[in-house]
C-alpha cells in the first residue's frame, strides 16, 4: 500500500513533468517562425541540452538522396564529420520504426561499438508531413542517469516540431533557388545577345549587396536588393543588338532607345506581383539624386533606396570596365568619379557606404586611398 | 541551507516549485494568500522571494514594493512570474528591482538552476 503523501508526490512529479513539456512547447512554438535551416538546428540542439539536461546532442539531417544522416549542428562531444549511411543499426532501426527509442548502458550491449564515447543514448526521428527529414540525437544525462519515459517525451515534443520546421525550411530554401535560378536563366539570355555585358549583372550585384550590407540593411531587403541587382539591365532584352554591340559612340537616337531600358524592364516584370518594389527599383536605377539629368525626374527620397544602391554599383562597374567606345578607367579614377557625383547623381549615404565598402570588404578589388 | 518563499495563489504552481527545489536541498516556505505574504517574509527573513505577478488581494507588483522599501528586507533578491504577453510591465518590474522575470508556463528545471545560480552568487 502506499501512503496518501507518496501519492501525493508521485502526482505533483507528474504535473511537474507535464508543466516541463508545456514550457517547452511554449518556446518552440516561438523558435520554429524562423526560415532559416540553421537557425532551427541550433534552437534544437540548444532546447534538448537545456530541457532534457544531456551532454551531448546532435541534429542529423539527411543528405539528398536520403542514403545517409549527416551532422547540422551539434552540442557536446560529436564528431561533425561521420556520416551514418543507411542500414546502419541505431539511428536507421529508429528511423525506419518512425518513433523514439532509448538504448541505456550501450558498453553492455551489441552496440557498445557504435558510438564508444557514449554511456547511454536517445534518437527520436524528425518526421515532416511528408517525409522523414533526419534525427535527433541525445547522449548521457548531466546527472548521469539513465532516460526516463518523461525524457522521451520531451523529445518527442522537441523532434515533432523539429520534423515539420525544418521540412519548411527545405521547401522554402527549393523555392528561393528555384527563383534565382529563373532569374539567372533571365540575365543569361539577355548577357548572350551583348558581348559587352557579359559579367557586368554579377559584379553589380555583388556591389550593391556589399554595399546594402555596409549600410546595415536587414537580411530580406539585402535579398531583395540581389533580386534588383540581377535584374535591373533585364530591359535591354528590348534594345537592338546593334546597338547593344556598337562599337562607336551612340548618337542621340541611340542613346534615346538605350534610356528606354528601365522603363522596359519594369514592364517586362509587371507581371510578377510579389516584386512591386524591386520592379519600382529597377524603374528608377538611373534617376539622379539632385533630381536634375534623371529619365523620371526623381529626386532624394522619392527614388526607391534599392534604386540608388544599384545606381551607384552600376556607375561603378561600368567605369571599370572596358566599352566599345572608350577604354576602362583605373579603379582609383572610378572611386574619385563617384565621390565627385556624391550629392549631384549619388546620394551622399550611399557613397559613404560605397566607399567603406570598396576600401574594406572588397579584397580582389581594393582600393589604396587615403 | 537556503530559504525560499513562494508567493502564488495558484496551489498546483505552489505545489510543484515546492516539489522541485526542496529535492534540490533547499527550505522552502509556500503562501497561496498574498494579504499575508509580508508578515510571513518578515519572519522568516528568506534567502530569495519567488512571487506571482498577478494575485488576488496583494499583487505580485505591491509586494515587490513593500520589500525593496523596507531596510531589512531589500536586499532579498525577487523573481517574478508572469503570464505570456505581459512583457510590456517588465520595465516596470525592473525599476521597482525585480531580479528577473519569468514567464509562464515556465520550466521547473530552468526555475531551479536561475534559484541556484541567484543563490550561489549571493553567497560567493
Amino acid at each position: 500500500m502506499t501512503s496518501p503523501e507518496s501519492d501525493l508526490s508521485l502526482t505533483v512529479q507528474e504535473l511537474s513533468h507535464a508543466y516541463e513539456e508545456l514550457s517547452l512547447l511554449y518556446r518552440l512554438s516561438e523558435v520554429f517562425s524562423c526560415m532559416s535551416i540553421e537557425d532551427i538546428c541550433s534552437r534544437i540542439a540548444d532546447e534538448a541540452v537545456t530541457s532534457i539536461g544531456v551532454k551531448t546532442a546532435a541534429v542529423l539531417c539527411m543528405d539528398e538522396n536520403a542514403d545517409k544522416l549527416l551532422t547540422r549542428t551539434s552540442r557536446g562531444d560529436w564528431d561533425n564529420s561521420r556520416e551514418f549511411p543507411r542500414d546502419e543499426e541505431i539511428l536507421w532501426k529508429v528511423i525506419q520504426a518512425k518513433k523514439p527509442s532509448a538504448f541505456c548502458r550501450l558498453a553492455d550491449t551489441e552496440h557498445r561499438n557504435y558510438l564508444p564515447a557514449h554511456r547511454s543514448l536517445m534518437v527520436c526521428p524528425l518526421i515532416g508531413k511528408t517525409r522523414v527529414v533526419g534525427a535527433l540525437v541525445v547522449a548521457d544525462k548531466e546527472a548521469d542517469e539513465e532516460f526516463f519515459s518523461s525524457d522521451s517525451k520531451l523529445l518527442m515534443a522537441i523532434s515533432s516540431q523539429a520534423g515539420l520546421a525544418i521540412e519548411n525550411a527545405l521547401l522554402y530554401a527549393e523555392l528561393e533557388s528555384l527563383l534565382v535560378g529563373a532569374i539567372r536563366s533571365l540575365v543569361k539570355a539577355l548577357e548572350a545577345s551583348s558581348c559587352w555585358t557579359a559579367g557586368h549583372t554579377e559584379r553589380v550585384t555583388e556591389y550593391a549587396v556589399g554595399i546594402g550590407k555596409v549600410m546595415g540593411q536587414p537580411d530580406d531587403i539585402v535579398e531583395k536588393l540581389k533580386i534588383c541587382a540581377l535584374l535591373h539591365d533585364i530591359g535591354k532584352i528590348a534594345t537592338p543588338k546593334e546597338i547593344l554591340n556598337k562599337n562607336e559612340g551612340l548618337d542621340e537616337a541611340e542613346w534615346t532607345e538605350i534610356q528606354r531600358h528601365p522603363g522596359l524592364g519594369a514592364e517586362i516584370l509587371v507581371e510578377l506581383k510579389q516584386f512591386k518594389d524591386i520592379i519600382l527599383s529597377i524603374k528608377y536605377h538611373h534617376e539622379h539624386w539632385d533630381g536634375q539629368k534623371g529619365l523620371y525626374g526623381l529626386k532624394h527620397e522619392e527614388i526607391p533606396l534599392m534604386a540608388r544602391i544599384l545606381s551607384v554599383a552600376d556607375a561603378y562597374d561600368a567605369m571599370t570596365s572596358d566599352r566599345p567606345y572608350r577604354k576602362m578607367l583605373s579603379q582609383e579614377a572610378a572611386v574619385k568619379e563617384i565621390e565627385r557625383c556624391s550629392g549631384t547623381q549619388f546620394d551622399p549615404s550611399v557613397v559613404k557606404a560605397f566607399l567603406v565598402w570598396i576600401r574594406s570588404f572588397s579584397p580582389r578589388r581594393r582600393v589604396s586611398l587615403p | 541551507m537556503s530559504k525560499v518563499i513562494v508567493i502564488d495563489d495558484e496551489p498546483f504552481i505552489l505545489m510543484m516549485i515546492e516539489d522541485k527545489l526542496k529535492k534540490a536541498a533547499l527550505e522552502v516556505v509556500t503562501i497561496r494568500e498574498s494579504s499575508t505574504a509580508m508578515e510571513v517574509i518578515r519572519r522568516e527573513l528568506p534567502d530569495l522571494v519567488i512571487l506571482d505577478w498577478m494575485m488576488p488581494e496583494v499583487s505580485g507588483i505591491d509586494i515587490c514594493r513593500m520589500l525593496k522599501q523596507d531596510e531589512t528586507l531589500k536586499q532579498i533578491p525577487v523573481f517574478m512570474l508572469t503570464a505570456k504577453g505581459q512583457d510590456a510591465d517588465e520595465q516596470l518590474g525592473r525599476q521597482i528591482g525585480v531580479e528577473r522575470y519569468i514567464t509562464k508556463p515556465f520550466s521547473p528545471k530552468m526555475l531551479l538552476e536561475m534559484v541556484q545560480e541567484t543563490l550561489g552568487n549571493d553567497k560567493s
